[in-house]
């Protein structure tokens, strides 16, 4: 539950208690569509199927029926004589009870940003209106500076 | 508490205040619990979290969904830690655990949407605050256990020496069969060296290291003389107290120690 060094496990120790637990789960949306009680998660690459459960279970309080899990490796680029090699994830596929219908949330919805953008383009226009009077305007007088008002 | 806990049904649950139901279950004699539990127990009207509500704690306030700025305070220094409960550390852990979960979430779904995460700052803030509370943890850990039993409770270790005769902390791990039958350990971890390359080697540094420390005293011997240079009058005891492994006198009467003043000495 942790990246940290342990005891090695033997037939009759006592059982292991791991203490301020360090792996992360990232909620992810499902590439395909999933059951609604089916949710994907991107775990820390040294956690195991019961890791993940009791993690869920222990701090989210979020019972768990089964979890499968899975290792993509990272992918190998080439650029220009060197190679890079992005990080390998783990994801993780929590099945929950059947009640839950669950779907990953479109947080971009309000489409905001797609708003501004609009706001600023119509603003440009509106300034090159206002530009192409003013040169209309001063067409006999070309090169004169804009602050000589008519 | 945490500056940056703003998730307050979480610390309820940690604090784990019983519904009402659980307790007549359990045949609980109500007017024995303190009165903050009673309260939220008796005339809380607000139905218990959903499991997609728990599942929501991975998401921040829909309000900062498409914000570019989110403000947030500092992380956590370990002066501010070190006054803390244990109690209250541990419960503080799992605030910032859960706080670098949801931002994690945050910066994935950005990076799957191609848009930018707002102060990807706040992540490391986390990360530093978990760092220092580890810190402090292992702390007071290690002074019980040095209490207790005259050894810290933390991986052991042992400077050794490798197979180009450079010391490094060699740091111990379990084994379940004894060296005597670890021929794989035995060939990968080697301590000690032998052979004429290692000792040129060590012979070139032994002489790179030596002429390093000469050049140090003949620089600190050049600068007393150039102190002299320039004030020829300067107090040659206080001088020795301030440069102790100079001999200052020599410093004076060296050629570098000549000024454009008639104080020279022939």
């Amino acid at each position: 539950m942790s990246t940290r060094w342990y005891p090695l496990y033997q037939m009759g120790n006592p059982q292991l208690r791991i203490f301020l637990p360090n792996f992360f789960m990232k909620l992810v949306k499902p590439k395909y569509s999933e059951p609604p009680n089916r949710v994907t998660f991107e775990v820390s690459m040294g956690m195991s199927r019961y890791d993940v459960k009791n993690y869920l279970e222990k701090i989210y309080k979020i019972p768990v029926i089964s979890v499968q899990t899975r290792v993509t490796p990272g992918e190998l680029k080439t650029t220009a004589g060197y190679v890079t090699k992005e990080d390998d994830y783990k994801t993780a596929f929590v099945v929950l009870e059947k009640s839950v219908n669950f779907s990953f949330p479109d947080l971009f919805a309000a489409g905001l940003k797609e708003k501004e953008y609009e706001k600023e383009m119509k603003s440009l226009e509106a300034t090159k209106r206002e530009y192409r009077k003013q040169q209309e305007r001063n067409a006999n007088r070309p090169g004169l500076p804009g602050w000589f008002s008519f | 508490m945490s500056a940056l806990c703003r998730r307050i049904p979480s610390l309820v649950n940690q604090l784990r205040i019983p519904t009402f139901a659980a307790l007549k279950q359990q045949k609980v004699i109500l007017s024995s619990l303190p009165t903050r539990v009673l309260c939220v127990t008796l005339f809380s009207t607000k139905p218990p979290p959903s499991i997609n509500d728990k599942l929501m704690e991975f998401f921040d306030d829909p309000k900062n969904w498409e914000k570019d700025n989110i403000k947030t305070g500092r992380s956590w220094k370990l002066d501010e830690l070190r006054i803390k409960s244990n109690e209250d550390l541990h419960k503080l852990w799992y605030v910032l655990l859960k706080e670098r979960n949801m931002l994690l979430t945050m910066e994935r779904e950005c990076q799957t949407e191609y848009r930018v995460f707002p102060n990807p700052e706040r992540i490391d803030k986390v990360e530093e605050s978990m760092e220092n509370l580890e810190t402090v943890v292992r702390e007071r850990n290690r002074a019980y256990f040095e209490l207790e039993t005259t050894e810290p409770a933390e991986r052991p270790g042992k400077l050794e020496m490798n197979q180009i005769g450079m010391r490094y902390f060699y740091k111990h791990s379990e084994h379940l069969i004894p060296k005597v039958m670890n021929r794989k350990w035995r060939e990968k971890v080697v301590h000690g060296y032998e052979g004429n390359a290692v000792k040129k080697f060590l012979r070139l540094k032994a002489e790179k290291l030596r002429d390093r420390e000469i050049w140090k005293t003949h620089s600190r011997r050049r600068y007393v003389s150039r102190i002299f240079s320039e004030y020829p009058d300067a107090d040659v005891k206080s001088l020795q107290e301030a440069f102790p492994d100079v001999d200052v006198e020599a410093a004076r009467k060296h050629i570098d120690a000549r000024g454009n003043h008639d104080k020279n000495l022939d």
